[in-house]
């Protein structure tokens, strides 16, 4: 099972402070072996100060990085048995795409001839031709330029692969391709990856684990399935996408009241000790018009503007109180409703989620 | 694209424009060699005679020989010096980031900005103060002083656009200091340093006002042909001028096409 | 600079090693030293001689203000004057030569632009003083220009050479590319579409002119402005080669007074003062410029 992996990578209290800036808060994180571990969070969350900790290139203020139980905090970059694929992915425009995928091979000192074969195998196994030994790497295409460099990264044999968002500039249907090679890649070689992304999307797509930051913080850690259905707070809730978010305040064992007054609403679950914090539904869960019809929790509204968003159209309604309702259906099976009239929207309690802060 | 607020009319006068006062440019450079094939002892136009009579001359004189050695020396001797100070330089200016950076570039621009004569006659009264006997030696050191922050400024204009990253890459990758520097960083930067060695070769052959006060008995071509120029007309003046630009061209030639060969393979790896 | 100590590694970084990670001033440490030994050294001794007695060779005398009376009474700034008016006339001539050829270079010439800049940049490598020689061959009587007016049109010229004119000739031939270049830089920093935008408003071409191109490349222009305006006011071989004795320029007192006269002091004196002035300026145009943006044109 998953939990009897023993962490290769442990991240013991780890803090990194630019003057009065804290980027990187007491992060604690144990990292499995063999397993697709994603850290997301907005820019500035301080995902990217904690990748550069664990390569080699920002020295931590406290705390300790430990692999394979030994302590790496003063070790340089270049004597870590790990790498990375950078952002923009470094590949030296001097060299040929095989000339790149060697580099590690050459500072480590291994025979040309050899070199060679590694390199061709590698480019074998990301599906590059062979013959784009000798090619220029400039003159290769983005998606190309993507596998020569986690190539690149995989002649070094790392222990742990890192990536610092290697896919934020591709455009939308090359990253959904790549994203689905990179996790076929995972586990072929078994290797322990380590990617950062701000993206929960993507993350979900390849991750066996996930690692939310926000501040310099982490704010959750969990399997993909874990984020989704019980994220901790509203932040976690609302990094998804959009959700409907209601304030509120707890009226029983069962219910919650809407601040506003928008109404009182029956929950499943209610968190131990819960008296305030924000009730969260997603649009997707939500019924609208015949459909909402004997749901527990219903409000009504008028239906003011209709979105397409491909597979799916959302739906806003806005309440009597005031508030702005989003609903999901999907796009084969749209609402038939006028806009601008009365609607009903509803959910089943167990579709509503519940954090305190 | 929108309507192009100049006319095809403006378009055409610039052009001419520029053509005309390329054209001025060249025009005593022409007049220099026009000269150098005169027969005669003072100029006059239109040349009645010509011959290569002084350039037979030029190439039998020893006084030349020393002339042109004196100028080679100091000249090679300041472009390998200006690049290894240089190199390093360009790094601080544009590949760091560091506290006192602003204040750096501004000071190592400083003698730019700065009259070449006085420039010299200052480092005569400091070699002076420090002891030193002037020769073609201090003027190695003289040149330097001006040659070395244009060569940072050529050089850093590169520098601007290398990407750290790559360094850092090459590193992750398990290189050592000296392994990035080798392998990555001096590559790239590769056509920075020639044309930074080129610059510091060509304006160390050329330069008058710092030679000036700094050569002491020595004398290069550029101080010979002022003090002929000042103190009485001979046809040598020409005869020289029309030689050192010549070296200068023959250089340029020589190293454009030193670039081509080797370019060729490396160009159709890294087309930007 | 004696390599990575390899006992301290797992130590908190010290010494040389502290050094190593910061590679900035590590690179900038030997340039530095050069320049404070070569550049800010004999400018101290220059400061320092402007103090002395006038005909003195050594530093240990009695300070005195002697010299910088002297100045006034032996009606120095008759030289100054000479050399600020010659270096204004040049760079306002610069400018209005330069600026339509450094709008075409940044904007209009696309490919060409290179070309232009390689034969602009080239007689730059050739001595100065060589091609001021080729101006005199060109304005000598019986030279080029009269030689060949005489023949097609029978006019002589002949009066051209060791006049103001030819002096200002020449400083704005030297220093045409220390005009061009920065114009070049700063004209093309105008983002093509403000001035879209700009029209689009409703200026007229004179409008875009003054309100967005002008105040958009003014770093470019300052920097050409000033840098031919300081090298024009130092400039010695102009005046001593296309001017003769017409006029004598300041860096002409400055050389005489090291030179012929041995009055060390008094040469220090022009020289603090050629320094003051030039410096002030380039302090003035250095605080409103940023050099990474201009040069590495981020």
């Amino acid at each position: 099972m998953e939990d009897a992996r023993e962490a290769l990578l442990v991240l013991d209290g780890l803090t990194k402070a630019f003057g009065d800036f804290v980027a990187v808060r007491d992060v604690r994180l144990d990292i499995r072996e063999s397993e697709f571990f994603t850290l997301v969070g907005p820019s500035g969350s301080g995902k990217t100060t904690m990748i550069r900790m664990l390569v080699g290139m920002e020295q931590p203020t406290s705390g300790e990085i430990r692999l394979n139980g030994r302590v790496l905090n003063q070790v340089p970059a270049n004597r870590r048995p790990t790498c990375m694929v950078f952002q923009d992915l470094a590949l030296f425009p001097h060299k040929s795409v095989g000339e790149n995928i060697e580099f590690p091979l050459k500072i480590a000192g291994v025979a040309p001839r050899v070199r060679r074969e590694r390199a061709s195998a590698l480019l074998r196994q990301l599906r590059l031709p062979v013959d784009y030994y000798d090619k220029g790497v400039n003159q290769c295409s983005g998606g190309e330029r993507q596998r020569i460099a986690l190539a690149r990264a995989l002649a070094f044999d790392p222990q742990i692969l890192f990536f610092d968002e290697p896919l934020a500039a591709l455009d939308f249907r090359l990253r959904k391709t790549l994203e689905k090679e990179l996790k076929d890649i995972h586990r072929e070689t078994g290797k322990t990856f380590v990617y950062i992304t701000h993206s929960l999307e993507e993350a979900m797509v390849m991750s066996d684990r996930i690692g939310i930051m926000k501040n310099g913080g982490l704010v959750q850690i969990g399997t993909p399935h874990e984020i989704y259905n019980r994220p901790v707070n509203k932040f976690v809730a609302q990094f998804m996408g959009e959700v409907n978010t209601l304030e509120v305040e707890a009226a029983g064992a069962h219910a919650v009241r809407e601040v506003q007054g928008e109404g009182t609403f029956e929950v499943r679950d209610m968190p131990e000790h819960f008296t305030r914090g924000f009730l969260i539904i997603r649009p997707e869960v939500m019924k609208l018009g015949p459909a909402a019809a004997g749901a527990a929790n219903t409000v009504s509204g008028r239906l003011f503007n209709d979105y397409a968003l491909g597979s799916r159209v959302q739906y806003q309604v806005r309440s009597a109180g005031g508030a702005q309702w989003l609903v999901e259906r999907l796009q084969d099976d749209p609402f038939e409703g006028a806009s601008d009239g009365e609607v009903t929207l509803g959910w089943r309690p167990e579709d509503s989620i519940l954090v305190s802060e | 694209m929108r309507s192009e607020p100049k006319g095809r009319g403006a378009r055409t006068l610039i052009a001419l424009w520029t053509v005309c006062v390329v054209a001025f440019l060249y025009v005593p450079l022409l007049a220099v060699v026009l000269a150098s094939f005169s027969r005669q002892r003072y100029f006059q136009f239109p040349i009645a005679a010509w011959s290569t009579r002084w350039y037979e001359k030029a190439a039998h004189s020893l006084s030349v020989r020393d002339l042109v050695w004196t100028s080679l020396s100091v000249a090679l001797l300041v472009t390998l010096f200006s690049v290894l100070l240089a190199f390093f330089g360009a790094l601080a200016f544009a590949r760091y980031d560091w506290r006192g950076r602003k204040l750096y570039q501004r000071l190592v621009l400083l003698p730019l900005f700065f009259p070449q004569a006085v420039l010299g006659l200052a480092l005569l009264l400091w070699f002076s103060v420090l002891g030193v006997q002037t020769s073609w030696h201090t003027a190695v050191f003289a040149h330097m002083i001006w040659i070395v922050p244009i060569v940072i400024l050529i050089m850093s204009i590169q520098v601007y656009s290398f990407d750290p990253t790559l360094e850092e890459a090459a590193y992750d990758l398990g290189a050592s200091r000296w392994q990035v520097l080798r392998e990555v960083t001096l590559p790239i930067l590769s056509p920075g340093l020639v044309s930074g060695a080129i610059f510091a070769f060509l304006l160390s052959w050329g330069n008058f006002p710092l030679s000036l006060f700094s050569t002491g008995a020595d004398q290069t071509v550029p101080e010979w042909l002022y003090a002929k120029m000042v103190s009485g007309y001979t046809p040598m003046v020409p005869t020289l001028g029309a030689l050192t630009m010549a070296s200068a061209a023959l250089l340029l030639l020589l190293v454009w096409l030193v670039w081509q060969t080797v370019g060729r393979g490396r160009r159709r790896l890294a087309r930007r | 600079m004696s390599g990575r100590p390899a006992a301290s590694e797992r130590a908190a970084p010290t010494g040389v090693r502290r050094w190593w990670r910061r590679p900035g001033p590590l690179c900038a440490f030997p340039v530095s030293l050069f320049l404070l030994a070569g550049f800010a050294g004999p400018l101290v001794i220059v400061l320092a001689y402007s103090f002395m007695p006038p005909r003195t060779f050594s530093l240990r005398q009695a300070p005195t203000l002697e010299n910088f009376a002297s100045v006034i009474s032996d009606s120095y700034y008759l030289s100054f004057f000479w050399s600020l008016f010659l270096a204004t006339t040049a760079v306002l001539i610069l400018f209005l030569v330069c600026y339509p050829i450094a709008y075409g270079m940044a904007k209009l010439f696309g490919r060409w632009a290179n070309l232009v800049t390689a034969l602009v940049a080239l007689p730059l490598l050739i001595s100065e003083n060589i091609r001021l020689f080729g101006w005199v061959l060109v304005l000598l009587k019986n030279g080029i220009l009269d030689g060949t007016l005489q023949q097609l049109f029978g006019v002589s010229v002949s009066g051209l050479l060791y006049t103001v004119p030819a002096i200002v000739l020449g400083l704005v031939y030297v220093y045409l590319p220390f005009m061009l270049f920065p114009l070049v830089i700063g004209i093309s920093m105008v983002p093509e579409s403000l001035k879209e935008a700009a029209a689009d408003l409703g200026a007229s071409r004179f409008e875009i002119f003054r309100e967005v191109e002008l105040p958009l490349s003014m770093p470019g222009i300052m920097i050409g402005g000033i840098l031919s305006f300081i090298l024009a006011l130092g400039s010695l071989a102009e005046s001593k080669i296309l001017g003769g004795q017409t006029v004598i320029m300041i860096a002409d007192d400055i050389e005489s007074a090291f030179t012929f006269a041995q009055n060390w002091p008094k040469g220090s004196v022009l020289s603090v003062l050629l320094i003051a002035l030039s410096g002030l300026i380039v302090v003035m145009l250095f605080r409103n410029i940023d050099l990474d943006r201009i040069i590495g044109r981020r």
